[in-house]
């Protein structure tokens, strides 16, 4: 049996705003703590050979999207692996990094960066920015759950015909107007949720080892995580939420 | 008319301000001012440009410009500078206004203003100066700054052939603008005892010319120190115009230029704040580093980050960190780490509450290496403050500490932060926390529970 998980961190240097290697600590803590071997790979514009097929687990964190051009040209040849690989592995893209992987990406400056189109979406760069708790319900590997996190917005994401990868309960999400958060596509998320959301809420880690568990053939863990702390996190965020001060249109209202 | 007006208004109001409180309102009366010409600051005379310093970037703007301000003024000049630290166009508006006659002329030597880097160019549309500054470029207030290139792109707005600039070596966002602007001057640090690394799985940045991955050799502050790209070949050089050197701990001494210098504060950041003050002083003033030494003696930083309370038989040490920004953060960090004693470590990350909607980020904690500080002897560490104690305690868990050595508190009830400093055998205590919460602190010291 194979018992090391792959996991590969697409572009570290180049895309590190939110202190987002909080995500690759938790996917590694939980196969730690499941008993396998971890292996972190670093991908960046020099790595040679690359193959999305090789890794359990694949992560994008959020960028400048004056690098996003070079970015894409590197993921361009391999469009048709990445859209396998999300049928059924599973993907973290968080923050501005989802256009990337979108349609196109509409500047401030009125210019456009086509982006690798697998997913049906295009993001529109703001012209000021939003920050804010994010806090929606989701569903994921078959399980629902709630998470919470912030979010950063520098974009308006138009998610066309795609699935939400949530639904908020409060925040801005994909544009302020709607219910939505994120996308999800197969098994990959594209979501606005920035920085350690992994750490912050180990339930979606748990769902995301369970499933690599489920491609490698392997026995799921039954041993359930201590998410005391995290739900006491999560418990005291919404607090905040509820009693705080909000200029959004109100979910209801959307 | 409408500027005379203002300007009139501007004035008044300053005397009034200043009668009520000498620390307050230093926005007001400008803000007013431009509320009815909002050219105000284009209107004053006798200002010549190639005589204006702006002083702007993340971190260390205050700092440089209040040093600036004490060398020039030491030796002799007539400065017009906004060192109370407002630095909107509405603040230098007030500024201007206090300095000048009645008919808004001004006569100074130099003007030199700390400018927020967010607001440059709506400050240099008015004020166009030729001269300017940039400490460095950070992550930082993402909350309204969103990244990087983000200010990037509004420093770009600005900077043109006209302008000498003075920039950090060793700091790739900053020497990048050598492109645009007239002439350059560099300033940087060599590397000295608390020089650091950090581990690979700590991300960089990317070549700001070819986005390929940049390497640092060593950091002096997080983020800031020796870089290259093996791709393009852009890269720090080895030794700058301005460089300080010959950093001694120990004696608190420096070298630039191979003049002795007085080290007034011992903090890794500050050492880039001295080299960039005498680059501007020699560059742009034609203050020689001889002349400038002897300000060392005497300078004392406003706003500083770095206070130190008695409490009980205990010493506090407290250390201010600038919200959203790990770099900030990382130097308190590294100050504990380099502290080989026994410790408590007492960690208010906070809410942030600048502006509506308040949230609750602590996600730059983990752009921040606590390894070192982990390894140096802490006793017990103590998260607080309402909704952020549980992540900050998660962040310490990440990095190895057990939970059971953690206290994690979800409020900012100051008797219950000093009762489990009470608890702590060390005596040696060091708190990061918001302003706000230090001063409630210093109350409860100073009404009497001491």
């Amino acid at each position: 049996m194979d018992m090391t998980l792959k996991i590969g961190w697409l572009f570290p240097n180049t895309f590190n705003l939110h202190g987002d290697r909080g995500n690759i600590l938790a996917i590694k803590a939980e196969g730690l703590r499941r008993g396998y071997n971890v292996e972190v790979f670093q991908i960046n514009l020099e790595t040679k050979d690359f193959d999305p097929m090789d890794y359990d687990f694949l992560f994008c964190p959020p960028g400048e999207i004056v690098h996003f051009k070079p970015v894409i040209e590197f993921l361009k040849p391999f469009n048709e692996a990445l859209m396998t690989f999300i049928e059924n592995r599973p993907m973290l893209v968080t923050g501005t990094s989802i256009g990337i992987f979108g349609e196109e990406i509409h500047r401030d400056d009125n210019s456009s960066i086509k982006g690798l189109g697998i997913v049906n979406l295009e993001v529109y760069e703001s012209h000021v920015v939003y920050g804010d708790d994010l806090y929606y319900h989701c569903q994921y590997n078959g399980n629902k759950m709630e998470i919470i996190g912030n979010q950063i917005q520098m974009m308006h994401v138009e998610i066309q015909e795609e699935s939400p990868f949530g639904r908020l309960v409060y925040g801005y999400g994909n544009t302020g107007n709607t219910k939505f958060e994120g996308a999800r596509s197969g098994k990959g998320i594209f979501t606005n949720t920035l920085g350690p959301l992994l750490v912050c809420n180990p339930w979606l880690t748990e769902e995301i080892v369970n499933l690599i568990e489920v491609n490698k053939g392997l026995p799921v863990w039954e041993e359930k995580r201590d998410n005391s702390l995290e739900l006491n996190s999560l418990k005291t965020k919404v607090a905040l939420i509820e009693k705080k001060e909000s200029k959004l249109i109100k979910i209801s209202e959307r | 008319m409408k500027f005379y007006c203002a300007l009139w208004l501007a004035k008044i109001l300053g005397v009034a301000i200043n009668l009520v409180s000498r620390d307050r309102g230093t926005n007001l009366p400008g803000e007013k001012a431009l509320a009815i010409d909002p050219s105000f600051v284009k209107n004053f005379k006798n200002i010549d440009y190639s005589k204006v310093i702006f002083i702007t970037g993340t971190n260390g703007k205050s700092s440089t410009t209040n040093l600036v301000d004490h060398i020039l003024k030491e030796n002799g000049k007539k400065i017009i500078s906004n060192i109370e630290g407002a630095n909107l166009l509405s603040g230098i508006a007030t500024i201007l206004a206090k300095e000048s006659t009645l008919t808004g002329k001004l006569k100074a030597d130099y003007f030199v203003f700390e400018t927020d880097e967010r607001y440059l160019p709506l400050v240099y549309a008015q004020l166009p100066a030729e001269n300017m500054l940039i400490t460095n470029l950070q992550k930082d207030q993402v909350q309204r700054n969103g990244d990087p290139d983000f200010i990037y792109r509004k420093l770009k707005e600005v900077i043109n052939p006209k302008m000498t600039l003075i920039l950090n070596n060793e700091e790739p966002r900053s020497r990048s603008f050598e492109e645009s602007s007239y002439r350059s001057v560099y300033y940087g640090v060599e590397r000295h005892d608390e020089s650091f690394n950090k581990g690979t799985d700590y991300p960089t940045q990317a070549c700001l010319k070819c986005h390929h991955d940049m390497v640092f050799d060593y950091y002096n502050v997080d983020s800031i120190g020796a870089f290259h790209c093996d791709f393009c070949g852009y890269a720090s050089e080895k030794t700058p115009e301005y460089q300080v050197n010959d950093i001694n701990f120990k004696e608190k001494t420096f070298k630039l230029k191979g003049v002795d210098y007085n080290m007034p504060y011992d903090l890794p950041f500050m050492f880039y704040n001295y080299a960039g003050a005498l680059a501007i002083c020699q560059e742009i003033c034609d203050i020689s580093p001889q002349k400038a030494a002897k300000a060392f003696n005497n300078f004392k930083n406003i706003g500083g980050r770095f206070e130190v309370l008695k409490y009980k038989d205990k010493t506090i040490k407290y250390m201010r960190i600038k919200q959203e920004n790990p770099d900030t953060l990382q130097s308190a960090l590294n100050i504990m780490a380099f502290d080989k004693e026994e410790k408590m470590v007492a960690l208010g990350l906070y809410t942030l509450v600048d502006f509506i909607p308040h949230y609750a980020n602590t996600f730059y904690a983990f752009d921040c290496d606590f390894k070192p500080l982990i390894d140096s002897k802490v006793e017990r560490y103590l998260c607080f403050s309402e909704h952020v104690s549980y992540d900050t305690a998660n962040r310490l868990i990440y990095e190895g500490v057990d939970k059971e050595d953690i206290t994690i508190m979800d409020s900012d009830n100051i008797k219950e932060i000093f009762a489990e400093i009470d608890k702590a055998e060390t005596n040696n205590i060091y708190l990061i926390t918001w302003i706000s919460t230090f001063e409630k602190m210093k109350k409860f010291i100073e009404g009497g529970h001491n």
